[in-house]
């Protein structure tokens, strides 16, 4: 039923839907109306659930660890320093491979504090062995939250959906929320594997010396290379059952004919078509690749959808201090050595501490590539305000 | 190899510990280690078994097995054994010492009551022993050669068996019946018993030494010594032996109403007390004080409870007579100077302190000495049987043991001395075997983790009041609580052998004290026993000790 | 079979901690753990925080637990537990005993803050302290359980600060039981873990488990420096029931803190050529005040 909804409750409602034992979260903006929307479901009744209101987000993450190992589905939300501070937390759910649910309403990082968004906070745990997958808009934000507990429980791998903080948390729009049944139809009741029960006793969280650890990182690697399979099941399933694309690995908007590909992620994209539309009327063939599951990187995907294509460009809303655009390498990886050489891989950043990314810098940035390639550049930068010692 | 499960989440049900044994340097053993009750008990007794057997089986009749294995007159003993046990015993540091003797005296009780019967070990052997009077130290070898089987026969001089527990120990510390009861039970073995037949007079020695494969002599000190005093032919003087024997034989003896007893040993107690007991007033003359005094303390404070008069520093001078009888003695009054060599102080008369103690009885209770009548063996201060560590005589064959070897000492004594013999006796005639064994260190109350005991105050076993006492010759201590004697056995600190408290079951870190499947026991893990010596550390009575990991 | 020993009347040794834990010998820890594993029974899951006690008792393949065992990290033990009794009622499971333990560093430091949401939101978990003092498991660094005048690796002149005091700052959470215990006396240790089992929500046992390595005293006096502990006045042993301090063991007879600090290297410098230093005083008047406060 199509509802026009503020995100974060529409994300709320569908979390709902998929029934999680325990919730547990801590109050930070903009991740906060997911969980106050959630205590109202639980608070009225509308939800058999646990809520735990924890004095941090390092308790709200160690509870769904608990919970979840004691063998209930378990959600919790977070954002920004609150990410960080679960970081701890956040590692250990994936080296134990519980299948936990968290949706990361994407928020700069501190200092200096920033409430608005970019998508720093879930990449500085983007090595942690968690399925990241990033929503586009509000509809499929709530869309991946229903596929992000099968995917999570097929695996038992965590996953985290990651939406761009208040750019879609308080943007009203209207979202399809599923029916109860449907959802029920879609998602099975949770089975549990490995979890901690007097009637089989076992150990979770052991030690593991040096002849063992090895091992067990590449389990969880391989583990996250083979979710693929598992991410594009779901999403397929999803779209048989709900009649919708959402999720999967990448999305292409116009990408065959294009002369110059811009690769992003997020809410951002929206603006990105927006501008191909524009330029495609101005006789320029410009395409997008859309990554949706950042880990596991779709680096075949990428490799097989642009590997004709020798002007690319990627907009991401992170960086590695130092070092320039994460996504740029990680699209840069995609590509064989040999096949590395003559194709130009652009990287911009942008729209970093909720930053506005307006279509004439993009229009900008593609004109900038089209010319010549750039290696690393802040879009949108006020060069004005920045002393010539700090240039 | 065994494949990483999901998320290195183990099943615990299928581990196999890590053995962490290697780690060790020090290694906890048991030992078992001798009591000092044990060790000072005279007659040899298992204290430490039979008071542990009454405390954790609360089974009188398996703590009389336990008993009876060394000492077949644990009644007896119960009742007149100075119990050189308690002084060692090494609750003494912690309260008091546990009340062996009356342990030991129930437990002997229970076994006339319930007409609890020895075992024989081995049924038969050919071999023929002879015995030489029937005290306490003949009984007891008799008794443990018959039950290895042996045929034993019994000379005794008197016409009832017992030596001086019949006729030395007066009733009121030692009644018949219990004396009888005893005995029957011994006889039971198939001792044979022949009375009034004193060898060496109405049998010669040879004789029995030519149809025996061994002797065993065990004639005690029978005959009283005397002082040289003027006047000590007088009637109404006796020998303290004598006196008793008198008395304890049933023939009246009328003491008058003045009596002095002459002398600071367990026989002028027992003189003293059994003439108060016929209605005398009696003194007790020693020169020295009542610290030199070599009778038993008990029988001492029990003597003066009974209002007998000590007279100290005092040494008779002339036994005063009129008409050939006794009317008192002149006496001196001493004082101590340095002392002489039996190392007690040496009594100096005062002069001019003489005066007379009136007297209707005088007796004689200054020493004793073996009637040798017609036996020769080599002899020792022209005294005492000389015996070598086998307790063998000069004569080949012949043993000796008790009093007539000792001097004056203990019935317990005696019943070790039996056993001993016994044991002797049977290796001679096996052929030279030695079976001695030597015994464990004895264990002393600063190697006790004493922290796991708990103060408990002493069975104290109950007199007859004073005027009860002194009008017949009941036992002065009447019979004993079965129950109150398992709460005192509970007291003991079983020093030296486990009592299952479970202190090393429960303390090892590594859990590496288990309980043996086969004997019930704790025995340690060595596969896991880190061998930090916590379980040593803390068990109460030193059973487990660390040593050096091989 | 022999029969149980009527000393261990009202004991449990089931061995759910089971040997072939790699504690150095002698550990109180080692010993307490296994006593509370076995007070608590089979129908128990363990949520335990890293340090000594997880290493040595959690390591792949081999680890000690007999019951369940959950291990994530340093300072979530009472978070973790929080969500396992979470879990429970939402899937309405159990009864089941749920135990989050720890030592002194995840208790009163880096997890006080977990440790305290737990017991203010009021999950049915007991808390075990395995109190030793100091950071063993990293090489014996000073916490703030270290008591005044202890050496460790960060306080090698001497702790200047006092130990905080758990116990209290547990039961002014309002939980309704708290307690304290040691391992020489295991039948109150096992009593007090049967019996805050028994009362819904939030409990608190405090169990000092000296530590012979980072105490500096031979394997074999654990037991005996716990009764020194408390026996001096250092370590109070008393129940807190819905805020009332009540069950206080008595002293039998009160010892001198110097019988205390000797065997341990630790105060071994609070005394020159066997002469007390002015901190032994100190520490005396800490166990005078312990004694007068709780009437020891």
């Amino acid at each position: 039923m199509l509802k026009q909804i503020e995100g974060s409750h529409a994300v709320a409602h569908v979390v709902a839907q998929c029934r999680p034992n325990v919730i547990s979260a801590y109050p930070i903006t903009p991740q906060t109306h997911i969980v106050e929307e959630l205590a109202e479901i639980v608070g009225a009744g509308q939800l058999d659930a646990e809520f735990v209101n924890v004095e941090s987000e390092f308790s709200a993450a160690s509870v769904v660890l608990g919970a979840s190992a004691a063998g209930a589905r378990a959600y919790t939300a977070t954002s920004s320093q609150g990410l960080l501070l679960m970081s701890e937390v956040i590692y250990c759910i994936a080296g134990m491979r519980l299948p936990i649910v968290m949706t990361c309403a994407n928020r700069a990082i501190s200092a200096p504090l920033s409430i608005w968004n970019d998508q720093q906070d879930s990449m500085a745990v983007r090595d942690a062995g968690w399925i990241q997958l990033h929503a586009e808009d509000n509809q499929e934000a709530s869309d991946l939250h229903v596929q992000a507990f099968k995917i999570a429980e097929r695996t038992f791998l965590p996953v985290m959906v990651c939406m761009d903080g208040f750019i879609l948390t308080h943007a009203f729009e209207p979202v399809d929320i599923p029916e109860q049944k449907e959802v029920d139809d879609f998602l099975p009741t949770f089975k549990p594997r490995h979890i901690v029960d007097p009637r089989w006793p076992r150990g979770i969280g052991l030690f593991a010396d040096p002849r063992f650890y090895m091992e067990t990182r590449y389990i969880l690697h391989r583990a996250l290379e083979k979710s693929e399979e598992t991410i594009k099941e779901v999403s397929s399933e999803f779209a048989k059952t709900f009649g919708r694309e959402s999720g999967g690995f990448i999305k292409a908007y116009k990408l065959e004919e294009a002369d110059v590909v811009v690769i992003s992620m997020g809410s951002v994209v929206g603006t990105i078509k927006e501008l191909i539309d524009q330029l495609e009327e101005e006789g320029k063939k410009v395409g997008l690749l859309q990554i949706c599951s950042y880990r596991p990187f779709p680096r075949h995907e990428v490799y097989r959808a642009l590997k004709d294509k020798m002007n690319i460009v990627v907009l991401e809303k992170c960086i590695s201090l130092g070092r320039g655009g994460i996504l740029a390498s990680d699209v840069r990886w995609s590509f064989p050595r040999a096949e590395k050489k003559d194709r130009d891989i652009s990287s911009f950043v942008a729209g970093l501490g909720g930053r506005n990314i307006s279509i004439d810098d993009l229009r900008y940035m593609v004109e900038k590539v089209e010319k010549e390639p750039v290696e690393f550049e802040f879009l949108g930068l006020k060069e004005e305000l920045i002393a010539e010692k700090d240039m | 190899m065994e494949k990483l499960p999901l998320g290195l989440a183990l099943d615990l049900r299928k581990v196999v510990p890590y053995e962490t044994g290697s780690w060790r340097t020090l290694m906890p053993v048991n030992i078992m280690q001798t009591p000092p009750c044990n060790q000072d008990c005279p007659a040899g007794n298992d204290i430490r078994g039979f008071l542990r057997t009454l405390a954790e089986k609360k089974d009188y009749e398996a703590a009389w097995h336990v008993l009876t294995r060394t000492n077949p007159l644990p009644a007896i003993c119960g009742r007149v054994c100075p119990h050189p046990c308690e002084d060692g015993c090494n609750r003494r540091d912690f309260d008091s010492p546990v009340a062996i003797n009356s342990a030991e005296r129930a437990v002997g009780d229970y076994g006339l009551e319930e007409n609890l019967e020895h075992k024989k070990l081995i049924a038969h052997r050919k071999e023929k022993v002879a015995v030489i009077g029937s005290g306490p130290a003949g009984l007891s070898c008799a008794f443990h050669l018959a039950k290895r089987g042996f045929q034993v026969k019994i000379f005794e001089a008197y016409g009832e068996p017992g030596g001086m527990m019949r006729y030395g120990i007066p009733s009121y510390r030692l009644p018949n019946y219990v004396l009888r009861q005893e005995l029957e039970n011994i006889w039971k073995l198939g001792i044979e018993l022949e009375c009034n037949i004193k060898v060496g007079v109405n049998i010669p020695m040879d004789q029995l030494i030519q149809t025996h494969d061994a002797v065993f002599v065990g004639i005690g000190a029978q005959t009283g010594l005397t002082i040289d005093i003027p006047g000590q032919d007088a009637g109404n003087v006796f020998s303290g032996v004598e006196f008793l024997r008198d008395v304890n034989s049933g023939k009246y003896v009328d003491v008058g109403k003045d009596v002095v007893v002459i002398g600071g040993g367990n026989t002028a107690m027992d003189c003293a007390r059994v003439a108060k007991r016929l209605g005398a007033n009696v003194s007790v003359v020693y020169r020295r004080t009542r610290v030199e005094m070599p009778a038993i303390t008990a029988e001492i404070d029990e003597a003066m409870e009974e209002r007998v008069m000590f007279r100290y520093h005092t040494n008779p001078v002339k036994i005063i007579q009129d008409d050939d009888k006794v009317v008192g003695i002149l006496s001196v009054q001493m004082e101590l100077k340095e002392p002489d060599a039996s190392g007690r102080a040496r009594p100096v008369p005062i002069p001019g302190s003489e005066s007379v103690i009136p007297a209707d009885t005088v007796i004689l209770a200054t020493g004793q000495a073996v009637d040798y009548d017609g036996i020769e063996v080599h002899k020792r201060d022209n005294k005492w049987i000389s015996a070598n560590e086998n307790l063998m005589t000069s004569i080949d064959g012949v043993f000796a043991g008790g009093d007539a070897v000792l001097g004056l000492e203990t019935v317990s004594a005696a019943i070790g001395q039996g056993t001993r013999a016994a044991s002797a006796i049977e290796d001679y005639i096996d052929g030279g075997v030695e079976s001695r064994l030597s015994s464990p260190p004895v264990i002393y109350s600063k190697d006790l983790n004493t922290y796991y005991y708990n103060k408990k105050r002493r069975f104290q076993k109950e007199a007859l009041p004073i005027h009860m006492r002194l009008k017949h010759f009941k036992e002065l201590y009447p019979a004993l609580d079965f129950e109150a004697i398992i709460d005192e056995a509970e007291r003991c600190f079983s020093c030296g052998l486990c009592f299952n408290c479970g202190n090393c079951f429960m303390y090892c870190p590594d859990n590496a004290v288990r309980i043996s499947e086969k004997t019930g026991l704790y025995e340690f893990d060595l596969d896991f026993c880190k061998g930090c010596g916590l379980c040593a550390k803390e068990c109460p009575c030193r059973y487990i000790q660390m040593t050096l990991e091989k | 079979m022999r029969e149980q020993s009527k000393y261990l009347e009202g004991v449990d040794k089931k061995d759910l901690f089971a040997s072939g834990h790699r504690a150095c010998g002698g550990c109180g820890q080692a010993l307490a753990a296994r006593l509370v594993a076995d007070a608590a029974g089979e129908n128990t899951i363990a949520c335990v925080a890293t340090g000594c006690l997880e290493v040595f008792s959690g390591p792949y393949p081999d680890p000690s637990w007999r019951i369940p065992f959950l291990h994530s990290l340093f300072e979530n033990a009472s978070a973790v537990a929080s969500g396992v009794d979470a879990a429970y009622k939402a899937l309405k499971k159990g009864p089941v005993n749920i135990i989050a333990q720890g030592g002194d560093g995840s208790t009163a430091d880096i997890g006080f803050q977990s440790i305290s949401g737990m017991f203010e939101r009021g999950h049915n978990v007991l808390y075990v302290c395995y109190d030793n003092e100091a950071y063993m498991n990293t090489g014996v660094q000073r916490s703030s359980f270290t008591p005044y005048g202890a050496r460790t690796s960060t306080t090698p002149t001497g702790n200047t600060t006092r130990k905080k005091n758990m116990p209290m700052l547990a039961a002014d959470h309002g939980i309704p039981y708290v307690a304290t215990a040691t391992v020489d006396d295991f039948r109150d240790l096992q009593l007090k873990i049967r019996k805050a089992l028994t009362i819904e929500g939030p409990k608190y046992i405090h169990i000092l488990a000296p530590c012979p390595l980072g105490w500096g005293h031979h394997g074999e006096l654990t037991v005996e420096i716990c009764r020194l502990a408390k026996d001096t006045g250092l370590f109070p042993v008393y129940e807190i029931i819905d805020g009332k301090v009540t069950n206080v063991r008595k002293i039998p007879v009160k010892v001198p803190v110097e019988e205390y600090l000797k065997p341990q290297g630790r105060f071994k410098h609070l005394f020159k050529k066997g002469v007390p230093t002015k901190e032994v005083d100190v520490i005396q008047e800490i166990a005078n005040q312990n004694i007068e406060r709780f009437n020891l």
